[in-house]
């Protein structure tokens, strides 16, 4: 599926697994560089990253095909293969507990189905304006847990970066929300210009994400009131990434972001500055993808 | 009143309809029979600008979209999120405020309940309410009576009934030729890509009549179902 994601990109699999491989070290090494809670954040990212496998559809999918002792085995195993860089990592590292935890933790995920044990309708603060916060909350809610619970680490062992890692990951986990393009019936239904349909996307995405990261931005400059210019900063880029996906999103639809979008993310990553030509560049590609639903 | 002309859609070299032209008026119910794969959804999605077309689609109110009520053969609603949130979601697409969604669900589903969850009927149910809360002025009704209980089956016609009264346009398909009889002004048949006969109420039972004879014919000799006892 990858490879084939990757040939459809025009990316030779071999390039694209290099790159990815060195994205990844990279990551890990900057993270261990700059915090000395980096194991327990890298941790959560890893099993966060799992959240892809749970998905109902594709388990039932599988469930039918395999039956139910097989499809633990198999998700017992995608687990461990997708964790094994942060287990190797770790491991280099000599963080051995959080490789343990890691592992028992993929293992639980792949085993215990949350469909029957959470048989609930979570509450969300966000559903006066269904749909991405509204279900994304419903799916990520844990994590937002754990960013906060970061920040209360970050504050009461001083550790301003970890405060402000746990800042980005919300807006991390609120970009993570308008990833995947929605059916087109849902675009349709909008009685707005496209370029309305837009900056009503993004407006309530910027408030709902500023909901959710404020409280941190808060606590951090209270404690941290030498670092207020830094907060401000890094409260403008989770913005500026935020519109840049969404934009993104839509530059594309209804395919989903492809590849030279992701190097344009990574390119942004390295270089935040860009984002202020791509932004109204990628916004005038969505009003033009998105005028066929809106004469 | 929606206005067709000239409506003609390809899938490659596959030619799904071909030159259509038809209108639906205000304040009447249009039914469109044909078989699977000729073509009513198709045409469906066509009106409602879902689909890149040649010819001219028109309406009263412009644009047509901002006012049509689309209920889709299987509606798709996101995992996790309540009947209640999709009914508002519907609503503020079209700048629709709905202060009291639960006096207002007359299918009494389980509104916080997530919908994604619900019986194929249910998600009928509630798409359809979402649409009517929307206050449109079209209707397009795919399969409403799809998978619905014989209650629901009988509240549904009482809501088509109602627009009609309220000189709303609706447009049905439906594969239970009972269900256009008790709604429909007219009837349309969509056959190859045309729409090869238009009935009014008078002459729905000689319709039914002669789709049985064409539909049926000998298919029962064909099955030969005696010799299996």
């Amino acid at each position: 599926m990858l490879n084939r994601r990757f040939k459809d990109a025009g990316l030779e699999p071999w390039l694209a697994y290099l790159a990815l491989a060195l994205g990844f070290s990279g990551f890990s090494l900057y993270l261990f560089y700059k915090t000395d809670l980096a194991a327990p954040v890298y941790v959560l990212i890893a099993l966060a990253l799992l959240g892809g496998f749970s998905e109902t559809r594709r388990n039932d999918f599988l469930n039918t095909c395999f039956g139910d002792q097989k499809l633990k085995k198999i998700r017992v195993a995608e687990n461990l293969l997708a964790v094994l860089p942060f287990v190797a990592f770790l491991g280099y590292k000599q963080e051995l507990l959080s490789a343990l935890a890691l592992i028992s933790g993929c293992i639980l995920l792949a085993l215990v189905n949350f469909r029957t044990t959470l048989n609930v309708t979570i509450p969300t603060p966000f559903y006066k304006k269904p749909f991405e916060f509204t279900v994304g909350f419903r799916n990520t809610f844990y994590l937002i847990i754990a960013a906060y619970a970061l920040t209360g680490i970050a504050v009461s062992v001083g550790n301003f970066n970890l405060g402000i890692f746990a800042m980005l990951l919300l807006f991390v986990i609120s970009m993570s929300y308008y990833g995947r393009p929605e059916n087109e019936y849902y675009v349709w239904i909008h009685s707005h210009s496209a370029r309305q349909f837009l900056l009503e996307k993004i407006k309530t995405a910027l408030l709902y994400a500023s909901g959710l990261a404020l409280p941190i931005a808060l606590v951090l400059g209270l404690v941290f009131p030498q670092n207020l210019n830094a907060i401000l900063l890094c409260f403008l880029l989770g913005w500026s990434f935020l519109v840049f996906i969404i934009v993104g999103k839509y530059a594309a639809y209804p395919d989903e972001m492809n590849i030279p979008q992701g190097v344009l993310l990574a390119l942004c990553i390295g270089f935040p500055p860009l984002l202020i030509v791509l932004i109204p560049y990628l916004f005038r590609q969505s009003e033009n993808r998105l005028n066929r639903l809106f004469p | 009143m929606i206005e067709v002309r000239g409506l003609s859609k390809q899938y490659g070299a596959k030619e799904v309809l071909k030159d259509i032209n038809i209108a639906f008026e205000k304040g009447k119910v249009y039914g469109i029979v044909g078989e699977n794969g000729a073509g009513k959804t198709t045409f469906f999605r066509c009106i409602a600008g879902l689909e890149n077309y040649e010819g001219a689609i028109t309406a009263d109110l412009y644009p047509l979209k901002n006012h049509l009520g689309l209920l889709l053969t299987e509606p798709y609603f996101f995992p996790k999120i309540t009947g209640a949130e999709y009914i508002r979601l519907l609503c503020n697409a079209r700048n629709r405020t709905v202060a009291d969604i639960e006096a207002r669900n007359v299918f009494e589903l389980p509104l916080n309940q997530y919908a994604s969850v619900y019986s194929t009927g249910m998600k009928k149910k509630l798409a359809l309410t979402a649409i009517l809360l929307q206050d449109n002025e079209y209707f397009i009704l795919d399969e409403p009576y799809n998978g619905v209980d014989i209650q629901s089956n009988m509240l549904i016609t009482e809501i088509i009934h109602t627009l009609k009264a309220l000189g709303k346009t609706v447009v049905i398909s439906s594969h239970i030729f009972s269900t256009l009889s008790d709604t429909c002004d007219e009837i349309h048949l969509l056959r190859d890509g045309v729409f090869a006969e238009a009935v009014q109420k008078d002459n729905f039972a000689a319709l039914e009549q002669q789709m049985k004879a064409v539909t049926i014919g000998n298919k029962m000799q064909q099955l030969n179902l005696s010799e299996l006892k």
